[in-house]
């Protein structure tokens, strides 16, 4: 049924990506940054509301007005400050929506990234009031509405003795030190655990990024500012709470379900927001995904290289003091509970060599479900099957497309992800004559479901990263079947038989 | 044109987001509506008499803690009324708060009434008596359009004030 859910997604994601891949390579297509574009958003969200604090002022009669002039005195900065404040906390809501549905259909929350999808929740539930609160400080209509339905919503909360509601009631009661309180909580209080929530979101992520690419920075900020200059932001009349504001311009992003507290009540509000939040919560244990076994290391052959250390996408392995009486200092260990079985360590050992003569293939770490030696063995078996050319496919056993290249004909051989097949057993492809050519099948960067998949087979083959592809191996007999800068990919299947066909003039 | 479709997209983003940033409108209170509301914190009277403590009593509790009146603590529950000319808007019976229900009623009530002239009563009562009311206000509002009027209780004067 999930994985069903699953396909269904990514069908839609996919077609998405289709015309986006027409504008953008694959390292600046939005859709595969927008967890760094909602850094970015709220990098914009802080500078421009560090510009509107200093004009800012913390009273019931003051807290309007400043906003009023920064808004219409000093609409050339201020405005567009405010306005960039507004949008950029908007963009971050529909990147951290995409972003979630987006992981959620990938696959990408289950096993051993239970913790990083989990950890995503309270950063939800900062990020909502950060916003609400930004709304209360206006003083205007909407914060009159916003301060008397967050009140009530934490009315129904059975801890409090008094009404907070009451506090709204008259002019009179809502004093200066309401909104000394209320700046302190959306300027310094949630600010300070976002922080640390946006920490323990990449915590457990080797090399997280943090900021997206420069370009595509430049790119939002300046459509941000072209609404902000076209569409300025606005408040609704001042504050009256002898009257109730009858028509609101609402903040949908942030405000889409205040209506429903005065169309249900406050008790079934919190009911939905706190079972959602339940539901994504266990999602990664609904249904558990089944084990596999995480990567074994061989001491015999571990040389203590570190590079599996490097590579490895969630610092599943690390170097420790050698146990053994061989000369290395160090050996790599693998922590079962934060490795994903991905085989990426696998691709980055450098012992693991299909050449090997000597002995069974064993190399220093190894995948036990899906060894060096059975991609070996399946390498000289496919060499029998096909017609000429032979293309020899390895596919990222996640690639939608795997199956379609299988349906086309191809001779595929599956890997945990692309990044599993070490540079040599190309190499042992076509020196060894098993195959005229190479075609590599994996996500492309940002949407591996390893994080590094792609970005690392692609270094490997530009002889940028260790283990690299030896000279000798002529790359105009290797394809990418993913959108890559110079891979010249759209479409695996169309890859596949143009490369075919390349290969056979 | 790889360049124009950049555009397109980044501009859709934006749209999508100055667009549902303020729209659609949301309709709070229909243009000929008032509101109403009833908002206050009142204990309930206890639901027994105190006891004078005998001198034998007294002997036997701990002298921090010697004092003449035994009361019980849980109290009644408040019953509130609010009717604007023949039509009840409201009428609930507030629990007291606590769990040893010893603690203060709370009420706040937000109600929709058509804007014009009404006469507009209030019935409060802390006595467990559902006879009658132990309080009663009543008053002819002018309620515009948008207006909020505030029913409140005044502990200090034990008067519902309408406002």
């Amino acid at each position: 049924m999930i994985e069903r859910v699953h396909r269904i997604g990514q069908g839609m994601f996919l077609a998405l990506q289709k015309p986006m891949s027409r504008a953008f390579e694959s390292t600046a297509n939005p859709l595969n940054h927008l967890g760094v574009l909602t850094i970015f958003f709220l990098w914009v969200v802080l500078i421009s509301g560090i510009w509107l604090l200093i004009f800012f002022s913390t009273s019931v009669s003051g807290a309007f007005d400043s906003v009023e002039y920064l808004t219409n005195e000093q609409w050339y900065l201020g405005g567009v400050m405010r306005s960039l404040h507004r949008y950029a906390s908007d963009a971050a809501i529909v990147t951290i929506f995409v972003h979630i549905l987006r992981e959620f259909m990938f696959n990408h929350y289950r096993r051993n990234r239970w913790f990083t999808w989990v950890s995503g929740v309270p950063l939800v539930w900062i990020i909502f009031p950060l916003g609400i609160t930004g709304y209360w400080l206006v003083w205007d209509e909407l914060a009159q509405y916003v301060a008397i339905s967050s009140a009530e919503l934490m009315d129904s909360i059975p801890i409090f003795t008094d009404s907070m509601a009451g506090n709204f009631l008259n002019d009179d009661l809502v004093s200066d030190r309401f909104f000394t309180l209320m700046a302190f909580f959306h300027l310094i209080g949630m600010p300070i655990f976002l922080v640390f929530g946006i920490w323990l979101h990449v915590f457990r992520l080797t090399s997280p990024r943090i900021n997206p690419p420069r370009r595509m920075m430049a790119a939002t900020l300046l459509c941000l500012l072209v609404l902000s200059a076209v569409y300025p932001a606005v408040s609704h009349e001042q504050a009256d709470l002898a009257m109730t504001p009858m028509v609101l311009r609402l903040d949908w992003f942030y405000l889409h379900f205040y209506p429903l507290i005065q169309i249900t009540s406050p008790g079934w509000v919190w009911l939905m927001l706190i079972a959602t939040s339940g539901v994504i919560v266990i999602a990664p244990w609904a249904p558990r995904e089944k084990a596999e076994s995480p990567a074994l290391v061989t001491l015999d052959y571990c040389n203590g290289c570190e590079r599996c250390v490097d590579d490895c996408p969630f610092g599943a392995v690390e170097m420790v003091p050698r146990t053994d009486d061989t000369n290395y200092s160090h050996q790599a260990e693998v922590d079962p509970d934060l490795c994903t079985s991905c085989g990426i360590c696998v691709g980055a050992c450098p012992t693991a060599t299909p050449f090997r003569s000597r002995g069974d293939l064993v190399p220093g770490i190894d995948l036990p479900d899906r060894s060096a030696a059975t991609l070996r063995d399946e390498i000289v078996a496919a060499d029998e099957q096909g017609a000429t050319p032979r293309v020899l496919v390895f596919g990222c056993r996640d690639d939608r497309q795997l199956r379609d290249l299988q349906e086309a004909g191809a001779r595929c051989i599956p890997v945990n992800c692309v990044g599993q097949l070490p540079p040599s057993y190309i190499d042992f492809a076509l020196s060894r004559d098993h195959a005229d050519g190479i075609m590599l099948l994996g996500c492309e960067n940002g949407l591996c479901t390893y994080r590094f998949g792609a970005n690392w087979t692609e270094q490997r083959l530009a002889r940028q990263r260790d283990p690299m592809v030896r000279r000798r191996v002529d790359l105009s007999r290797v394809a990418l079947g993913w959108q890559a800068p110079w891979s010249g990919c759209r479409n695996a299947v169309d890859k596949y038989k143009e490369f075919t066909a390349s290969l056979a003039k | 044109m790889k360049w124009l479709t950049e555009i397109t997209f980044y501009g859709l983003f934006a749209a999508f987001v100055g667009v549902f940033s303020a729209w659609p409108d949301y309709q709070l209170v229909a243009a000929d509506r008032a509101i109403v509301s009833v908002v206050f914190s009142h204990a309930g009277q206890r639901v027994g008499d105190c006891r004078i403590l005998t001198q034998d009593e007294l002997n036997e509790l701990p002298p921090n803690m010697r004092t003449m009146n035994d009361c019980p603590r849980e109290r009644h529950p408040v019953r509130v009324l609010l009717r604007s000319d023949s039509e009840t808007l409201y009428d609930a019976t507030l629990q007291p708060s606590g769990i040893w229900a010893d603690g203060k009623s709370n009420i706040y009530k937000r109600v929709e009434v058509q804007a014009g002239t009404h006469q507009l009563f209030v019935g409060v009562s802390d006595s467990g008596d559902d006879a009658g009311f132990d309080y009663e206000q009543s008053s002819v509002v002018d309620l515009v359009p948008g207006r909020n009027l505030i029913v409140q209780f005044d502990e200090q004067s034990q008067q519902i004030i309408i406002r």
